[in-house]
């Protein structure tokens, strides 16, 4: 078991800085997730782990040892590719044996844990396939069992699931997951899929443009977002833009508009003072129906409905403002009906309008 | 996310990091066998060149002369030949020196060739019709290198004493005029026979690989006939056009087989050529390295005019396979009449070869038709010492250069693809600039370079003969082949495959050995077959340094020396013939085996 620790590191791409001034602590056996949207620079980190970037900056530490200017081969790491690259010419057996030849073990030992891993992964008996015979799901497998065959230091996981169908995609999380929790390998997966990274880290490192924006356990993150991009970018998200009215403790009520005015709380660390513009989040499971009580109610008539299943989405229009609320879908709702959706203090995140240097409104808006 | 961006490494760390002792290898070994055998000899010919007042030669009138010397035809009137009063009209050209001549002709040649070349392609690219496979086949059959000899059929063809189109005229038709076309005239009729399916094909590769859509938008828009072809067609093909036209034009400026064939002098690659006969006493005349640094910089600048259109890593090969349905037209009677008029000079083009084969088994082929059947003269090339030797001896080159070629070929390409190292790009350029240098240009710098600086040493011609400088010349120049069909097959693997294997432990050259090259084993060996034909073909080093050790009974030259000598000997053209149906036969079989491989053809360029 190994402790993977990032100080410092920034990777440019000409002028484009991929990867900003990154520190970051990844524990022993801990499932440790980059997530982020695509162009943000967790791949790019990951690279810079599995020793085929060289960082321009900061260093790459296993355990206390430097390992910021070693060659791929010298590291220990084993990377489970976005594409698998499983190599074609090799059977499913000399794909996993690969590493284990490398390490000039005896047939027999290679056969042993060839033949281990691969009833590990579910894959037992197709051993003289061709990874090209293969499903998606299978060859996913094959390459996971690569990696883990060589009990590496640390297992890299570079978006493995993304090239999986929806169904697959939910199955294949739950098997890693189960797996990495009784290998116990240091892990680090590569994400853009937020629910993905929620369901299985142990810890999350939200990223963004190259600059990691918060790490946390899932539930902290989700709850406690340190600002606007972390907040909208994991699970779902109304903004309301308005005034900050008035403040008590760690309360503050926002003037969204003339007849809707909301409480909240701050987020970790941020305070705001009375008439500063700020932008109040909710999402929209924490909506409740009819609402009776004196604040924090939104009064609005339901522009479309959509069937999801466990729950419908309504899209509700307030004044000029549109929100997005779950319901019970045996309530019935129509479009075109009048409700009252109620939201705790509590569930609304009050964050400052300004500060978040990075995305244009028109943006974040388009995003959710 | 690329991360194939090419990146400047910040610092020797950085670098080492990128860089390992394997790729170091692979960038150095190339770079290494270039400088020595490619950069330094040139670089003494323009050392040489520039001890002589060039001033001198361009001066003279024998070189540069801007008064036309002889007659452009010749018309003789109630010539009395085997008893009949008829008329002669014989092509012979005119002269304004030998360098002028040069370029003139080139650029008859290259007009010429692209005129025919761009109307085959288009009919064959465009039009279906009775016969369409037949005369495709008839088209790729003047590709089939035969050196020599296929200037020897043409001018055959074209004498007006005993030559096939003056007998059917004169004898069979019984019109008492009889035509033959010589000196110049017959140079430049000879080159335009043998260089055309050059243009031909490049053309038709380009046009086959337009996307149908474009031309139908234009069609969409109101364009049609000759308009669409000239506002739409040819424009797209023309990558494909000044891809062949550039190498017709160099192949022309250093084409020695038609001016020694139609024995004319008047011609730079002959002067040189003349240069070398002298040079076994070990000095070669400075005139050679004059002419050599003006085909070089008239070489140069061909590619130079034409760069806008295509990069030289384009010409070392060519896809020919369309990646869609191309469009094709059914013309009704009239169309047919007029495709069928264009096809049949078709039958005349593809007659050289043609006619090595039936030279090679006839008995005797001296009045206008051939005469007999014998497998004697092929047996010859077994049998003759000289020639057998000369076989075997090619062979040998050819395969230990292939050796080289593939080493090299892996090496360059392999870092090409993948170094992520700031000017890398160079190293690209240096591996396939053979395909814009004259050979006889490498010619002239390996004979200054290497028994000046490497005099005595295995490596000089005039005391250890030619093998081994025949041997890099070749795995110098027939590089390009190799080396781009292994790039082209490197882009077809995913780095994250070899990276994954690096990534489990496995070195640099681990990765290469059992990841890389196994994967890309089918361009390594269908580039490599590609470069042998034209290793076994190879002429201008071949005729020059290639003759440089005699012909004694242990020579050490080639095929094609032989193919020159034995032109001028008793009985000689039908051994030359032999050879060429040899080389032939080479050649259809790695066509064959390349298209079975690859399942991909490949437009051949070159001689």
């Amino acid at each position: 078991m190994t402790r993977v620790s990032l100080k410092g590191v920034t990777k440019r791409f000409g002028k484009v800085v991929a990867v900003d001034n990154v520190s970051l602590q990844v524990e022993h056996g801990e499932l440790f997730t980059l997530l982020g949207p695509s162009g943000c620079g967790k791949t790019t980190t990951l690279r810079v782990i599995a020793g085929f970037e060289l960082p321009d900056e900061g260093k790459v530490f296993f355990d206390d040892e430097e390992v910021t200017f070693k060659k791929p081969y010298e590291r220990g790491c084993a990377m489970v590719f976005q594409n698998y690259a499983l190599w074609p010419h090799m059977s499913v057996f000399d794909n996993v044996a690969y590493g284990l030849k490398l390490k000039g073990l005896s047939n027999e030992e290679i056969k042993r844990r060839v033949k281990e891993v691969l009833r590990l992964v579910g894959l037992e008996g197709l051993e003289n396939r061709s990874p090209l015979q293969l499903s998606g799901g299978q060859q996913q497998r094959v390459a996971l069992a690569r990696a883990l065959v060589v009990e590496p230091k640390v297992l890299l996981l570079d978006e493995p699931l993304s090239n999986l169908d929806a169904k697959l995609r939910l199955r294949m999380r739950e098997e890693v997951k189960k797996l990495q929790k009784e290998l116990k390998i240091t892990t680090i997966y590569v994400t853009h899929d937020q629910e993905e990274a929620m369901s299985l880290s142990d810890r999350i490192a939200v990223m963004d443009r190259g600059k990691v924006l918060q790490i946390g356990p899932p539930m902290e993150v989700y709850m406690h977002p340190k600002n606007l991009f972390v907040a909208t970018f994991i699970g779902r998200s109304t903004l309301l833009k308005g005034i900050i009215k008035k403040i008590e403790k760690d309360r503050a009520t926002v003037s969204v508009s003339e007849n809707l005015e909301l409480v909240g709380r701050f987020t970790r660390g941020i305070k705001l003072e009375k008439g500063e513009e700020a932008v109040a989040i909710m999402r929209p499971e924490d909506f409740f129906l009819n609402g009776s009580a004196s604040s924090n109610v939104i009064e609005g008539s339901v522009e479309l409905t959509m069937f999801l299943g466990p729950f419908t989405q309504l899209r509700v229009k307030v004044d000029s403002q549109v929100i997005k609320a779950y319901v019970d879908p045996d309530m019935g709702i129509k479009s075109g009906t009048r409700i009252r959706l109620y939201i705790r203090p509590e569930n609304v995140i009050i964050f400052p309008l300004t500060g978040w240097e990075a995305k244009s409104w028109a943006e974040i808006e388009w995003e959710i | 996310m690329k991360y194939e961006l090419p990146l400047k490494p910040p610092n020797i760390r950085a670098l080492r990091f990128y860089l390992d002792m394997t790729m170091i290898a692979q960038i150095l070994f190339p770079t290494f066998m270039f400088l020595i055998f490619l950069i330094l000899p040139l670089a003494s010919v323009l050392y040489v060149a520039t001890q002589y007042n060039p001033l001198e030669v361009i001066s003279d009138p024998m070189y540069v002369s801007f008064i036309p010397h002889g007659e452009l035809i010749e018309i003789k009137t109630r010539l009395l030949f085997r008893g009949r009063e008829i008329t002669l009209i014989k092509l012979k050209g005119l002269s304004f020196g030998v360098i002028l001549n040069s370029l003139i002709c080139a650029s008859i040649v290259t007009i010429c060739a692209s005129i025919i070349g761009i109307v085959v392609a288009f009919i064959m690219a465009r039009y279906d019709f009775p016969g369409k496979t037949f005369f495709k086949i008839l088209a790729t059959v003047p590709l089939l290198m035969t050196p020599f000899i296929n200037a020897f059929v043409i001018k055959k063809l074209f004498d007006w004493r005993d030559g096939l189109i003056s007998w059917f005229i004169c004898d069979v038709l019984g019109i008492p005029i009889r035509i033959g076309v010589t000196e110049i005239a017959g140079v430049i009729v000879a080159q335009i026979m043998t260089f055309f399916p050059i243009i031909y094909l490049n053309v038709f590769s380009s046009m086959i690989n337009i996307d149908p859509s474009l031309e139908e938008q234009a069609e969409n828009l109101g364009a049609r006939g000759f308009h669409l072809f000239r506002t739409v067609t040819l424009p797209l093909s023309l990558p494909g056009l000044a891809a062949g036209a550039a190498i017709v034009f160099i192949f022309s400026l250093e084409d020695v087989a038609a001016p020694i064939v139609f024995n004319e002098k008047r011609f730079m690659s002959y002067q040189i050529l003349s240069k070398f006969i002298e040079a076994t006493t070990g000095r070669l005349s400075p005139v050679a390295a004059t002419m050599a640094v003006i085909l070089l910089v008239l070489a140069l600048t061909a590619f130079a005019g034409i760069k806008k259109y295509v990069t030289l890593r384009q010409y070392a090969m060519l896809s020919r396979g369309g990646r869609w349905s191309v469009r094709v037209r059914r013309p009704r009677i009239k169309g047919l009449i007029a495709i069928y008029l264009c096809l049949l000079p078709l039958f005349i083009l593809a007659f050289p070869q043609i006619g090595v084969f039936i030279y090679a088994f006839c008995e005797k082929w001296t009045g206008p038709l051939p005469e007999g059947f014998t497998v004697d003269h092929v047996a010859k090339i077994v049998i003759d010492p000289l020639v057998s030797r000369a076989i075997i001896n090619s062979l040998t080159y050819s395969l230990v250069a292939l050796l080289l070629i593939v080493l090299m070929g892996i090496s360059a390409s392999y870092v090409i693809a993948r170094a992520r190292l700031s000017g890398i790009e160079l190293l690209d350029l240096l591996v396939t600039s053979p395909i814009a240098l004259p050979g006889l240009v490498i010619a002239v710098g390996y004979f200054y370079f290497f028994t000046s600086v490497f005099k005595g040493t295995p490596l000089d011609p005039i005391t250890s003969g030619p093998s081994l400088l025949l041997i890099l010349a070749y795995s110098i120049r027939r590089l390009p082949f190799t080396a781009r069909a292994i790039f082209a097959g490197l882009q077809q693997v995913h780095v994250a495959l070899e990276e994954a294997s690096l990534n489990l432990g496995a070195s640099r050259l681990r990765t290469i050995r059992s990841i890389v090259i196994p994967l890309i084993g089918l361009n390594v060996v269908s580039g490599a077959l590609i470069s042998f034909v034209y290793c076994m073909s190879e002429v201008s080093t071949s005729i020059t340094l290639g003759g440089l050790g005699g012909l004694s009974e242990l020579h050490q030259a080639p095929i094609t020396l032989i193919m020159m000598d034995y032109l001028s000997r008793v009985e000689g053209p039908y051994v030359v013939a032999s050879l060429g149906v040899l080389l032939m036969s080479i050649q259809l079989t790695v066509i064959t085996l390349t298209n079975v491989i690859l399942k991909q053809r490949y437009a051949y360029i070159g001689v």
